[in-house]
């Protein structure tokens, strides 16, 4: 298991780190953008080495999301949005570097819990799926989506989205190799020598993470870096692991709470945060001081976010479901080294298993020593300028692009036509993380789709194969009952507010 | 009922079955969203209006037409050398460079000789980097 702990495997996760860091700590630049940006990086490092480098991004670029949150009130990724609410308040009271040295340490207690989740229950729910015939496995599908658009901030447009993603997912040949018939379909005349294979996933995702989000800060005329003026680190504030006292139920709770929403299909950070946050004011003992500058707010915040990191990895790796956003551009890794994941990947790949594990223990590690003992300097990475970092980000862009699948120009057209749709979305309030997940997963519902009917030759055999069906559509009817309920609860609390 | 719920498959038309069911789910879905939304949609003009007019114009629209600059002439500059990499190293370095000056705020001999450097050294130190120790051929 330790024979693939090389010199290079531990860099690649440390500087992996560091750069996650940098990402997650300017804002406006996300760990998914980090990921996308370096994921061509990973196509001559070989699996084990790329998922080190790519990993080491993903628990870097989370974590280092508290520290705008922390010294300006703005939240570095979607998912530090909680953070801000009792950091930046400490950080105006002169205590900015205690405040981020808890949000790092209950950043490590998120990140290793989730770790723990991901070893123990990844393998068995991989598993109990190896059993699943098309049926289930399109029903999976099925109720991931119905997951994901159910927990959107709208639940028609997030249902839409991932159709959306499912349909564009359709375009090209319906591929021999997975037992289609080789035929064209969804493909305009005169385009069938560029779509003959359908949009590459890679550029489109890159396109929608990279490109877009720089689109949307050319919008709004990418706002000016800030100075070392701005930055309150705080002399006078000492940081003490005493400060943890009695917040072992917070911490824990967090990042339970963290991972379970990373296991849900396209549930985002800022959730896993929102929801960490709001339970810990529930069951703290002086929830009037939350929003004031109250400790136990960022730990539950950070402890939050990052255990999504592990949580969003058991459905990648046990169903070949991402998690999140940044776990599908895992899948592009896996894609660049011809490795599929779903239930047989951990059984048929152990060593990749235990790299990926190794790789994210040491990740925390070294977001934890890096950020605690060098938080000072990590502070000044928001002063980068943004008009440096963004050009050197969209050459990136076109590298991995284009790099992609050994030089087809077509796919950096495609970076560009993804991320004007990208930037077009957020406008039309669509959202991109059930559009990819649709994306990702079109292909594999349309053939255990058919292949369903064709075995069976019988509609009502979604119903009726197996328990493990009915469970699912139990599960389905839930998901979309609970959803409507919450709608409409949360509409009649806007209007009795109106 | 049986009969109903029996389903044939025909092969040589298999490809077409299920983006017509994801068609039909997508415009039943879009038909929705537009009953619901109705009055939103119908008031839209001036939510476009007010995103165009707060819209950073030049920085938007120049950063999209100096992408499309950039992605059109990679290829034809890279033909002129080909299998070099010449087209991404001769288009990203002017490329890099407008667009940060195009970002930046102030724009004075200060603040522009780092940006000057870093798209010299940037697209250099990549095009060395794919062309060389990880052989993959840019255009």
């Amino acid at each position: 298991m330790f024979e693939i702990l090389t010199p290079l495997f531990v860099s690649l996760i440390v500087g992996g780190t560091l750069i996650g860091i940098i990402f997650g700590a300017i804002p406006g630049m996300t760990a998914t953008m980090a990921v996308a940006v370096c994921l061509p990086l990973t196509y001559s490092l070989g699996l084990e080495n790329g998922l080190a480098l790519l990993l080491g991004l993903y628990v870097g670029g989370i974590s280092g999301g508290l520290v705008p949150a922390i010294l300006l009130g703005i939240p570095g990724t979607p998912s530090s949005i909680t953070t801000t609410f009792d950091g930046y308040p400490m950080a105006q009271k002169g205590e900015g570097e205690k405040a981020l040295r808890i949000g790092i340490v209950a950043s490590l207690v998120g990140g290793l819990i989730s770790l723990l989740v991901l070893d123990l229950f990844a393998p068995t729910l991989a598993d109990f799926a190896i059993k699943f015939s098309y049926v289930e496995k399109f029903l999976i599908i099925f109720f991931a989506l119905t997951v994901m658009a159910a927990l959107s901030s709208d639940m028609l447009l997030g249902i839409f989205s991932g159709v959306l993603g499912i349909f564009i997912s359709l375009i090209g040949t319906y591929d021999i190799s997975r037992g289609g018939n080789g035929e064209l379909r969804l493909v305009p005349p005169g385009t069938e020598y560029w779509l003959e294979s359908g949009f590459s996933l890679l550029p489109v995702l890159i396109g929608l993470f990279g490109l877009a989000a720089i689109l949307e800060q050319a919008e709004i005329g990418v706002p000016k870096g800030h100075s070392t003026k701005d930055i309150n680190v705080g002399k006078h504030s000492r940081f003490s692991f005493g400060i943890f006292k009695g917040q072992s139920i917070n911490l824990v709770r967090s990042s339970l709470i963290g991972t379970f929403i990373g296991i849900l299909p396209g549930v985002g950070g800022s959730a896993a945060s929102i929801i960490s946050y709001t339970n810990a004011k529930t069951f703290s003992k002086r929830p009037g001081n939350f929003g004031k500058g109250e400790p136990a707010g960022i730990m539950a915040s950070e402890a939050g976010n990052n255990g999504l990191t592990g949580g969003a990895l058991v459905p990648l790796l046990s169903l070949g479901i991402p998690g999140d956003s940044t776990t599908a551009l895992l899948i592009g890794a896996f894609t660049l080294q011809g490795i599929q994941v779903g239930p047989l990947f951990i059984g048929n790949n152990p060593g990749t298993w235990d790299a990926m594990i190794i790789a994210m223990l040491i990740a925390n590690i070294a977001m934890f020593a890096m950020m605690y003992f060098a938080i000072r300097y990590f502070a000044l990475v928001v002063t980068i300028p943004k008009h440096i970092l963004f050009p050197v980000i969209l050459m990136m862009c076109v590298i991995g692009a284009y790099t992609i699948n050994y030089g087809i120009m077509f796919d950096v057209w495609t970076l560009l036509i993804f991320g004007v749709l990208g930037w077009l979305f957020t406008k039309l309030r669509l959202e991109v993380a059930p559009f990819i997940i649709g994306f990702i997963l079109g292909p594999s519902a349309e053939i255990y789709f058919i292949k369903s009917l064709e075995s069976f030759g019988d509609a009502t055999i979604f119903f009726t194969k197996s328990w493990i069906a009915v469970v699912l559509w139990i599960l389905i009817a839930g998901s979309v009952a609970g959803a409507a309920l919450m709608s409409k609860k949360n509409k009649e609390i806007s209007d009795e507010a109106v | 009922m049986g009969d109903l719920t029996r389903v044939t498959i025909d092969f040589d038309t298999s490809h077409l079955i299920f983006p017509t069911i994801i068609a039909i789910v997508l415009g039943l879905l879009g038909l929705a969203i537009v009953i619901r939304d109705r009055a939103r949609i119908a008031a839209s003009g001036s939510y476009w209006r007010e995103s165009w007019s707060a819209m950073d114009k030049p920085r938007f629209l120049g950063a999209l037409a100096l992408t499309l600059l950039y992605f059109s002439l990679m290829v034809p500059v890279g033909d002129i050398w080909p299998n070099t990499g010449m087209g991404f190293l001769l288009c990203s370095v002017p490329y890099v460079l407008a667009t940060g000056i195009l970002f930046m705020h102030e724009r004075g001999f200060r603040q522009i000789l780092p940006l000057l450097i870093v798209a010299l050294v940037g697209p250099t130190f990549v095009w060395w980097l794919f062309t060389y120790p990880l052989f993959l051929t840019l255009p």
